[in-house]
């Protein structure tokens, strides 16, 4: 992984078109300002895991229920 | 009420949630109806009224993890119309859920992102914490189980 240091106020560039702005710098978070294209979507790490996470739940079948009931009760 | 599992049932309106921005991955899903059956227990189902093929299987988060620690963001607060003020006690002033997967290695559940409920409104959201020291794919041990009342 690429470490740079950078200060508050300072930019870093990602190619031609995404620019991550080191908007804040507190205690013990930062704010980063993004700008990127429309099409690119931004998120928080966390979200995509939720996301992903979700997904993988809501794919759950009937068929799977009463080992999981089993587990939960054994 | 057509179901994912369950075919046809009837609810009662008071177990109908509202999450105002839907879940992330389906967010325009935003009704949901809270089933549950004795020989179920603990599970929670939250049964999608816009898609019978939608169900999340649930379970009180608390079951899982009796020390769980609710941090909720101002945002999320606002959405339920709770008080900025404090964190609500899980059980008293909402209900905690957390969001189990079937994997092929047993079922996981998602402690990075808890459904609260505020039961007063009826109104949830699913609480994306911050990276923290929960996981999204917490591993059910059987014996969790035993500690739910």
């Amino acid at each position: 992984m690429l470490v740079m240091s950078r200060r508050q106020g300072e930019t870093i560039l990602i190619g031609d078109d995404i620019e991550i702005v080191i908007a804040h710098i507190g205690r013990s978070r930062v704010k980063v300002g993004i700008r990127a294209p429309r099409q690119m979507p931004v998120v928080a790490r966390e979200m995509k895991l939720v996301r992903e996470e979700n997904l993988a739940a809501a794919g759950a079948a009937a068929s799977d229920l009463p080992r999981l009931v089993a587990r939960l009760h054994r | 009420m057509e179901t994912k599992y369950f075919g046809q049932i009837s609810f009662e309106p008071d177990s109908e949630l509202e999450f105002p921005s839907g879940l992330p991955g389906f967010d325009s899903r935003r009704r949901f109806v809270a089933v549950r059956f004795a020989e179920s227990d603990p599970l929670i189902y939250l049964q999608s009224m816009e898609d019978p093929d939608l169900c999340f299987i649930t379970m009180p988060i608390l079951a899982v993890d009796p020390l769980y620690k609710l941090k909720l963001s101002g945002e999320d607060l606002d959405q339920l119309g709770l008080p900025q003020a404090r964190q609500p006690p899980i059980g008293e002033d909402v209900l905690c859920l957390t969001v189990l997967s079937v994997r092929e290695t047993g079922p996981t559940a998602n402690l990075l992102a808890p459904i609260v409920v505020n039961l007063r409104n009826r109104r949830a959201v699913q609480a994306v914490a911050p990276e923290s020291e929960y996981s999204h794919q917490f591993v059910l041990m059987p014996q969790e189980a035993s500690v739910c009342s």
